[in-house]
């Protein structure tokens, strides 16, 4: 809106200018730089050493970076489709006519709040060889403990439940205000014509929610894409390196090994992988809003 | 008849789940009850057979866990404030001021949302060095200030106000800034809520970062001490849990105070901590 002695040129950059600097700062600037650095032989001491695509062509031919990359990719694909049911059930116990489904709410949510590292630890409690509640109790009822956390087969499943545990309720949050949204005529005149509850969940909530389900689909790879504090905390990437997924293999080469250059180059790599998800996701949204 | 009985059911399944799902809270907690003898043995027992606060103590008194906790509040106490200082300004001028270039800024700022924070981390790391604050809060605050998707909700929310309210400030003779911060601030109240809200959850949570920037254990922001609570006390589990208990407090009471806010903050822009 225009004021008297048109000053909207200098408003605009005045009102702009606090985030902007912030933004180039800290955003853009190492954005750039990053990028400037992953073409380089860059240790924390020493001059840096140019050697164009180098980076990325050792990337190709390391094997450590192709089995983390797997691992996460595994991760991805033992936590996205899980996290969506469970959400979505979630959402329509909370939903439900049930007078428990406030409290069900709070209680699925609640996890969520803790922080992440709080949650790996209790896991990794739980999950404890030894003296953790579930071997102790198959140990009562007569069976011999597992390693949760210390074998290959075992261990990313049992990153993946710690996972569950703490975000089904993210997803479920975002099912349920998708279900708010669907009219109740709907429902209500699939009852007259005499449809029950399954049948109303798999004609109407679920083709109806299509939408939500893309957009918690997309959030939730890119989300598990990121993985990394829960393997930090609960495995280290062992054992043998059977977890060692790809931001934790960014950050020892930038922080263990000081391989800086390299770290950059691989970072890109991700960057250019979620880039992809991401622009699936804006796609899908446009699609939405039309 | 039938219907009572399938309600019935339902009720018990219900509570059912909800006792599973909550159980490894209260796992938590009885765990940091117990003796740690009672913890790391063969015979196994529920509920403490001594209740103790012990490793409460132990946990105060033997590690950092009390500065970690004020390090994350002075940490997350900046982060929202600064988000929302320098969000609210700009999210204002794409929604009312009209300046060349608005639209494609506005895409600039809101690419900065598809960026994954891990491709910053070197760079930002070499950037921090070289201005001699690694290892301060300082440095755990910067990168986390500038938050586009703040600007987002806020600009939603400003767009919604009636040009008419500012219009007739304007003729009262108040400038932009005061306009702003008299009418438009004020109003937009609730979508402030909400970014601040985020810019906690996202500070307080934030673990690589600075695992990264934060190399003294003094310095550590709670959730990088509780991840490296098991490299230095390896089996104390009953003290590894009642610090577990003790990080986890804050955001409890900030989860009680504005449960819905939160739950509905998320389901408005699906914002991933």
């Amino acid at each position: 809106m225009a004021i008297p002695g048109n000053k909207d040129i200098r408003d605009g950059i005045l009102f702009s200018l606090p985030f902007m600097i912030v933004f180039a700062l800290f955003m853009i600037y190492p954005l750039i730089f990053g990028l400037y650095i992953s073409f380089f032989k860059w240790d924390i001491l020493g001059t840096p050493s140019f050697l164009g695509l180098q980076n990325y062509a050792d990337l190709l031919a390391d094997e450590k970076f192709w089995s983390s990359l797997w691992h996460t990719v595994q991760f991805v694909l033992m936590t996205t489709p899980v996290l969506l049911v469970l959400g979505f059930l979630m959402a329509l116990l909370v939903t439900s006519k049930s007078p428990l489904r406030g409290i069900m709410e709070t209680c699925f949510f609640v996890p969520y709040i803790f922080s992440m590292t709080v949650v790996a630890t209790l896991w990794a409690w739980i999950m404890q060889k030894d003296f953790g509640i579930i071997n102790q109790v198959l140990n009562i009822l007569g069976r011999d403990g597992v390693s949760w956390l210390t074998s290959e087969k075992n261990a990313m499943w049992s990153i993946s439940v710690a996972t569950y545990w703490w975000t089904a309720g993210f997803n479920m949050v975002l099912f349920t205000a998708g279900i708010k949204q669907i009219s109740k005529e709907i429902y209500e005149s699939a009852t007259v014509d005499g449809a029950g509850m399954l049948q109303q969940v798999i004609h109407i909530t679920i083709p109806l929610l299509k939408p939500t389900t893309i957009l918690c689909l997309i959030l939730q790879i890119i989300a598990s894409f990121n993985v990394f504090g829960q393997v930090y905390v609960m495995t280290g990437g062992g054992p043998a390196g059977s977890t060692r997924v790809l931001v934790q293999y960014i950050y020892e080469t930038g922080f263990n090994y000081f391989r800086m250059g390299y770290s950059a180059a691989m970072s890109y790599v991700l960057f250019v992988i979620i880039m992809a998800v991401s622009v699936l996701q804006y796609v899908f949204l446009g699609r939405r809003e039309d | 008849m039938r219907n009572m009985k399938r309600e019935v059911i339902f009720r018990i399944l219900e509570v059912l789940i909800i006792a599973i799902w909550i159980f490894p809270l209260a796992w938590m907690v009885i765990t940091s009850l117990k003796f740690e003898n009672e913890v790391v043995t063969r015979s196994f027992t529920f509920l403490p057979q001594n209740p103790t606060l012990h490793n409460y103590q132990e946990a105060f008194g033997s590690t950092y866990i009390l500065q970690w906790l004020l390090n994350s509040l002075i940490i997350s106490a900046v982060t929202m404030a600064g988000t929302f200082v320098l969000d609210a300004p700009i999210a204002y001028a794409f929604a009312k001021i009209r300046f060349p270039g608005r639209n494609i800024l506005f895409w600039i700022v809101m690419a900065g949302m598809m960026v994954p924070f891990q491709v910053l981390i070197v760079p930002l790391y070499l950037q921090f060095n070289s201005y001699g604050i690694i290892n301060t809060l300082t440095a755990a605050i910067l990168p986390r200030l500038a938050m586009p998707i703040g600007i987002f909700i806020l600009r939603q929310f400003y767009e919604g106000i009636p040009d008419a309210l500012e219009e007739a400030a304007f003729i009262d003779g108040a400038g932009r800034l005061r306009t702003f911060v008299q009418i438009i601030m004020p109003l937009g109240k609730a979508a402030a809520t909400t970014v601040i809200i985020l810019a906690f959850i996202n500070a307080w949570n934030d673990f690589l970062w600075p695992l990264i920037a934060i190399s003294d254990s003094v310095n550590y922001t709670i959730t990088v001490g509780i991840a490296n609570f098991q490299g230095t006390h390896g089996t104390e589990y009953a003290m590894i849990m009642a610090g577990a208990v003790i990080a986890s407090l804050p955001e409890l009471v900030f989860f009680l105070i504005f449960r819905r806010k939160i739950i509905d903050g998320i389901a408005m822009t699906g914002i991933k901590g």
